[in-house]
């Protein structure tokens, strides 16, 4: 995690105060490298100088505007790229994103939404690959373990199919809060979900067979009328 | 073209009275002029017919009575006698120049014709024939000879000379009205253009040449009109994107700063709080900008839709498992009703999700002391649109309100200036409504709830979808 703190961090953008604010706030998160850039022209300077592992861009310089630097970098460098800006426009989103941008957050902002961001982008480019885990978790006296694919209960222990086993994934994602059953049957059956509502009920009532020792009177598994479900896990929710 | 068709029936129905009345008046007006001239300083049959009843014969003597005598001296008449051999037997005021007697040809020509050039009608006497006679030009003597089969055929030939000239007439309006419309088919295509707000040109020509000039002007004019109006939506429009633009950036750093603080946990609990609420009212001026920006923008027809298929159902459920999910208060109750899922439309998802939240949010506003919100999602499928609706049981709206709730604050169309919050939600629905070609309607009264209700075109996916399994 620390390596990732150690990446070189370019931010451009032409508002000195909102550079000097992102750097405290980066700086207070452990980056230590950070460079900053206030055009157009500059942050090419900087890009070539410095060779910066991930980059802030502001859409709107006053020499040319940030969907061009993109384009500019992206000729010589794969480098991921955050645009935060304060045009908030659809458009302007999708055409970030669709240069390639790895997100888009639309000013004003909140410190620790930029840092989340700014992290998970460099996990997904600069963090080795770890193996997928899945979770295992104690649902009363019953252990799901979506790992194995089972729930045991003492000795007792009931497979999971796969459908059951991505719309109890889906549920654990959310846990302690409704799913609808639109998101669920897209979990289980991708984006052509519709017309599965039916299956779904069966497949809700199997996963209840398997996880509720009543399953006529869920404790667990809860069905939330008209909307969805709602998977109730205490503890670590 | 319809029109055109119109205006031609109505030219050559017009047409075709017009010439069957003036026929008529001509008839009506011959027939009385002909009539009128034969009774023209009295009809000389009657004058002639009054003198021979007034001569009577006293012994050898003959005396006209006194009004035969007037009616002569009146027509400037005079008359004759004669025996059946042809002798005169009464003269008055006879011209000297007469003879005496007259032969069987002489009587054969003048009661024919004309006696010395004078006009003459005969009338038979129990003593002979009496005589008047006019003075020379005074009448002009006509005869007709007819066949039988040609007097016969009179109304037939008067008939078929009516259709006749109605056939002439109904050709002559279909040309002439031909020409008419066709030189002001363009002009009416132009007339209809304009209603339709398309550029126009007509070519001008032909006598209709100065109207189809002020058209071309008019269409000038109106797009001249239209592009300042759409220039000035966009300024407008630009305007506030660019003030909402220069708010974001300080906004961020108050935004930044005071959550920063709220966060740091070397400052006392009682700063941290207070870092809080300026946090929370940032956010809610995020929140006001965005909402400016985005009605702006759908005011001025400046937001690109994402457009397509949809699956209302799915969305409606999605928003209120969001305000579930997020806490909404124990005394709010939100249920789904009655949800028809064939109900597809092709629309902006976050636009649409956008309208329902506002719609669910203004229930929970309204009524802080709690209700129930119904959702519900019903097609009606002989007009193709879908309805959602967005029902509650709160303390409703005054009626005469409902109108304002849908202009923005602060607009001239507002009644009253809104009292409290910055009321962009209804006006934001009717906007996301309009831009989806669809309608909002607004339904309530003080005491009896709120029913809100979006109607918006069904996608013609909708059918196809339902098939599926």
């Amino acid at each position: 995690m620390d390596n990732l703190k150690s990446k070189k961090l370019l931010i451009v953008d032409d508002e000195v105060e909102i550079r000097e604010m992102i750097d405290r706030f980066l700086r207070k998160e452990g980056f230590t490298r950070i460079f900053h850039a206030t055009s157009f022209q500059e942050a090419l300077d900087v890009f070539q100088s410095v060779q910066p592992d991930v980059a802030i861009l502001d859409v709107m310089l006053p020499d040319g505007d940030g969907f061009t630097l993109l384009s500019t970098l992206r000729k010589s460098s794969d480098l991921p790229v955050l645009f935060l800006t304060a045009r908030g426009e659809d458009e302007d989103r999708l055409l970030g994103l669709g240069l390639g941008a790895d997100d888009y957050i639309v000013k004003p902002f909140l410190p620790r939404e930029l840092v989340l961001r700014l992290m998970a982008i460099l996990r997904r480019v600069y963090a080795p690959p770890q193996k997928e885990r899945y979770p295992v978790f104690q649902l009363g006296k019953r252990e799901v373990d979506l790992e194995s694919g089972t729930v045991r209960d003492h000795g007792n222990e009931w497979p999971l199919t796969a459908k059951e086993h991505a719309l109890l994934l889906k549920l654990y994602e959310n846990r302690n809060r409704i799913v609808t059953s639109d998101a669920l049957c897209q979990a289980a059956w991708g984006d052509d979900y519709f017309g599965y509502e039916n299956t779904l009920m069966v497949h809700i009532r199997r996963i209840r067979e398997k996880i509720e020792e009543n399953p006529s009177r869920p404790k667990f598994l809860l069905t939330v009328r008209g909307l969805g479900y709602k998977l109730m896990v205490r503890g670590d929710g | 073209m319809q029109v055109a068709i119109r205006i031609l029936g109505r030219f050559i129905g017009a047409t075709v009275l017009i010439s069957v009345f003036l026929l008529i008046f001509n008839f009506v007006l011959l027939a009385v002029l002909i009539f009128n001239g034969m009774n023209e300083g009295g009809y000389p049959g009657a004058v002639v017919q009054q003198v021979a009843e007034g001569l009577q014969r006293r012994g050898e003597q003959f005396s006209l009575v006194d009004d035969a005598k007037a009616t002569l001296v009146k027509n400037q008449a005079w008359a004759l006698l004669i025996d059946e051999d042809g002798t005169v037997l009464w003269a008055y005021q006879a011209p000297d120049e007469l003879p005496n007697h007259f032969s069987l040809v002489d009587v054969a020509k003048f009661t024919r014709w004309y006696l010395q050039d004078y006009p003459v009608f005969t009338h038979e006497h129990e003593d002979g024939l009496v005589v008047i006679g006019y003075p020379e030009n005074r009448f002009a003597k006509y005869h007709f000879h007819f066949p039988p089969q040609w007097v016969g055929a009179l109304p037939m030939r008067v008939l078929s000379l009516l259709v006749v000239n109605m056939g002439l007439a109904l050709i002559l309006s279909l040309l002439i009205g031909y020409r008419l419309v066709r030189s002001i088919r363009p002009l009416m295509e132009g007339i209809q253009a304009l209603g339709e707000d398309r550029e126009v040109l007509v070519e001008p020509k032909g006598i209709l040449a100065d109207l189809a000039k002020s058209i071309n002007r008019v269409s000038q004019l109106l797009q001249q009109k239209n592009q300042r109006l759409k220039e000035r939506d966009e300024a407008r429009s630009n305007w506030i994107a660019g003030i909402s633009h220069d708010i974001r950036t300080p906004l961020s750093m108050i935004l930044g700063y005071s959550s920063a603080w709220e966060e740091n946990r070397e400052l006392p609990l009682e700063l941290r709080k207070e870092a809080g609420i300026v946090r929370r009212q940032a956010e809610k001026l995020r929140g006001l900008v965005n909402d400016l920006n985005l009605v702006s923008m759908l005011e001025y027809e400046m937001q690109p839709l994402q457009r397509r298929p949809l699956r209302l159902a799915a969305l409606l459920r999605q928003v209120a498992t969001d305000f579930l999910n997020n806490g909404l208060p124990e005394r709010f109750k939100l249920q789904i009703e009655k949800v028809d899922e064939r109900a597809i439309v092709a629309g902006d998802e976050r636009l649409l999700k956008r309208a329902i939240t506002n719609l669910i949010q203004n229930s929970i506003d309204h009524n802080p002391a709690g209700c129930t919100i119904s959702l519900q999602i019903t097609v009606q499928e002989d007009a193709g649109v879908c309805r959602l609706m967005v029902t509650d049981n709160g303390k409703g709206i005054p009626r005469d309100m409902i109108k304002d709730l849908m202009e923005l604050p602060y607009s001239r169309k507002r009644k009253r200036p809104r009292a409290n919050g910055h009321g962009f939600g209804l006006p934001m629905v009717a906007r996301i409504a309009s831009a989806h070609q669809g309608q909002f309607r607004l339904k309530s009264d003080v005491g009896e709830g709120v029913q809100a209700e979006i109607v918006l075109p069904c996608s013609d996916k909708g059918s196809s979808f339902g098939a599926n399994r």
